[in-house]
């Protein structure tokens, strides 16, 4: 109780980064396939490919995804002040999933060297981003009601449009559509995780620096004005960073839902209200909560998959339920 | 007159076209503790509001410093201005100590609060008598013990003008009459206070100036002093009020 801010966020900083990176370390050598210490020190094949070109790769997309859907969460969470609020209340990600669902069913797969699911969950979520960002604007001022209401109005729109599309394609598209929806870790190429890890890390690094005004806004945004932070501009790159962060994610993996919701969630139970500790954690920890179940998911029915997004979501409901009975939804 | 530190010049306000506030005048200078009264509806807290800048006014235009409001940049502002508002939610998650350092924002700029800042901010707790509570979670305090809080993070922020709405909501009798002596005692250091309030015997106990609004705008405007002399003030309230002499100045009896 009598340890600062300062000390608090250190020890759980620390706590934290070194589970990350055990998690990359260790998370890998979990599979159906068992890889012998020894042939992965001597590179021999497959042990070797199987490690570098499948499980590592999965295991850092499923650290940054899980990452960036914690670290939308807690700040939709503050923004908003509603602790319900997920990377997916403000309609974006959903409107990533139509993108890409669009792109699923018309077949489209690589143009320019991008490929469709990736170009139409961007442009799907720009579009909501757009959408909802002229809806709440009022005499050039933006309020967390306008932002949530608008947010939930295009969210169910875009969720009908989505049904719509499903139901209208043909049985492999609807098939892989239901499969796409799930959310779910795959491999991908190196080239398009650098560049992912890239947006994540500098989008978090803006979002983690102004963890201060978040403080100040989860308050109340007529305390935060009248403390000195400057709300519309805060609530504006709070939403377009969220927004990026979980909508290049929706791009890789699919809607993967209640990271987002849980970890914040337990982060701010252990360690208090503070944003400047509880944002870096809840990245930090996500990130290993989220490759964790895919490496559950990956053994536990082996050699069939179960998706990440289905792993966390048996964990999250239940949390949530308990939460509730708790009563700590805060 | 002598340069006011806060100016207030035709400001008007309206709710969609229910016009709340019309041509409404006021200048405060340093160590004026006014009282803003008047029925419900009256509009004390949107003028409030408008003066921290939390509302745009319709029409009109708030100096500070001889500066218009408007173009004050949001830190420095807040170094000059603190408000505390009529109600904030309940179920804040934070400690009671790190609302308080919020009060700090505006005067430093590093990640965490300094040691000074924190000797402040465990200066105004104790003037508040909340120290001993500020390892607590707010969620987990009364709502009096909360109102405590937040009136120490306004005075944290060290302000030369205390925009205060209704800040004896939810204190006990004891606790008012603390406030509003914290209040008399920062108005004598020089600082600029403006108390939105229902309880005209506080009022006219602790401030040295009754501003009450009826009509759309300022009805009374008076000394407290004078509030025993002139009483047609208190006709804006109840016709059922009278006010006397008491032994601590001018007191308000009902009939």
């Amino acid at each position: 109780m009598t340890r600062t801010p300062k000390q608090l966020s250190a020890v759980w900083l620390a706590g934290s980064a070194a589970v990350f990176i055990a998690a990359a370390a260790l998370l890998p050598f979990i599979g159906p396939s068992r890889l012998e210490w020894l042939q992965v020190w001597h590179r021999r094949e497959p042990e070797w490919s199987i490690l570098t070109q499948l499980r590592v790769s999965r295991t850092l997309l499923g650290l940054f995804a899980g990452g960036a859907l914690a670290l939308a969460g807690s700040v939709f969470q503050s923004m908003l002040r509603d602790a319900l609020a997920t990377p997916y209340t403000l309609g974006v990600s959903t409107g990533a999933s139509l993108g890409a669902v669009l792109a699923i069913a018309g077949n489209l797969h690589t143009t320019l060297g991008v490929t469709g699911v990736w170009a139409g969950a961007l442009a799907g979520a720009a579009l909501v981003l757009l959408l909802v960002m002229g809806a709440a604007r009022k005499d050039s001022l933006v309020s967390v009601s306008g932002l949530l209401l608008a947010g939930i109005a295009i969210n169910s729109v875009c969720g009908a449009l989505i049904l719509l599309v499903h139901g209208l394609s043909g049985v492999s598209q609807s098939f892989a559509i239901s499969r796409w929806l799930i959310g779910s870790l795959d491999a991908v190429e190196y080239s398009t995780l650098a560049v992912y890890v890239a947006v994540v890390s500098i989008t978090g690094a803006a979002v983690i620096r102004q963890a201060r005004q978040w403080n100040l806004l989860a308050v109340g945004e007529a305390w935060a004005a009248t403390r000195g932070a400057h709300v519309t501009e805060s609530l504006v790159a709070g939403y377009v960073a969220g927004s990026v962060l979980a909508a290049t994610t929706v791009a890789l993996t699919g809607p993967i839902g209640f990271v987002g919701l849980v970890v914040p969630h337990l982060v701010r139970s252990r360690v208090g209200g503070d944003d400047r500790i509880v944002m870096p954690c809840a990245f930090l920890l996500g990130g290993v909560l989220l490759a964790s179940c895919d490496a559950l998911g990956r053994v536990l029915l082996a050699p069939a998959e179960i998706p990440a997004g289905a792993i966390t979501a048996f964990i999250g409901g239940p949390h949530l339920v308990w939460m509730v009975r708790k009563g700590s939804t805060r | 007159m002598s340069a006011a530190l806060l100016q207030v010049r035709e400001i008007g306000w309206r709710a969609g076209a229910v016009p709340v506030l019309r041509g409404v005048g006021l200048d405060v200078t340093a160590g004026e503790f006014v009282a803003i009264m008047g029925r419900n509806g009256a509009g004390k807290s949107t003028l409030l509001d408008i003066i921290a800048g939390i509302r745009k006014p319709s029409e009109g235009i708030i100096t500070i410093r001889n500066r218009p409001l408007v173009t004050w940049p949001a830190a420095e502002r807040a170094r000059i201005v603190a408000h505390l508002p009529q109600s904030l939610r309940s179920d804040l998650t934070m400690r009671a100590e790190a609302l308080v350092l919020m009060g700090r924002y505006a005067h430093q700029s590093q990640w965490f609060e300094s040691t000074g800042d924190l000797e402040i901010a465990h200066a105004e707790m104790q003037r508040c008598d909340c120290f001993h509570y500020r390892d607590r979670t707010l969620g987990t305090l009364s709502g009096g013990e909360r109102q405590r809080v937040f009136l120490a993070a306004c005075l944290a922020q060290r302000p030369q003008v205390l925009l205060l709405d209704e800040p004896t909501t939810f204190l006990d009798i004891d606790q008012q009459l603390h406030c509003f002596t914290v209040l008399r005692d920062e108005v004598r250091r020089g600082t600029a206070c403006l108390a939105v309030t229902h309880d005209l015997n506080l009022a006219l106990t602790f401030c040295t100036r009754l501003v009450v609004l009826a009509n759309h705008g300022v009805a009374f405007d008076l000394p407290a002093a004078s509030a025993l002399a002139d009483p047609a003030w208190l006709r804006v309230f109840s016709g059922r009020l009278r006010v006397e002499a008491g032994t601590a100045g001018a007191r308000v009896g009902y009939q």
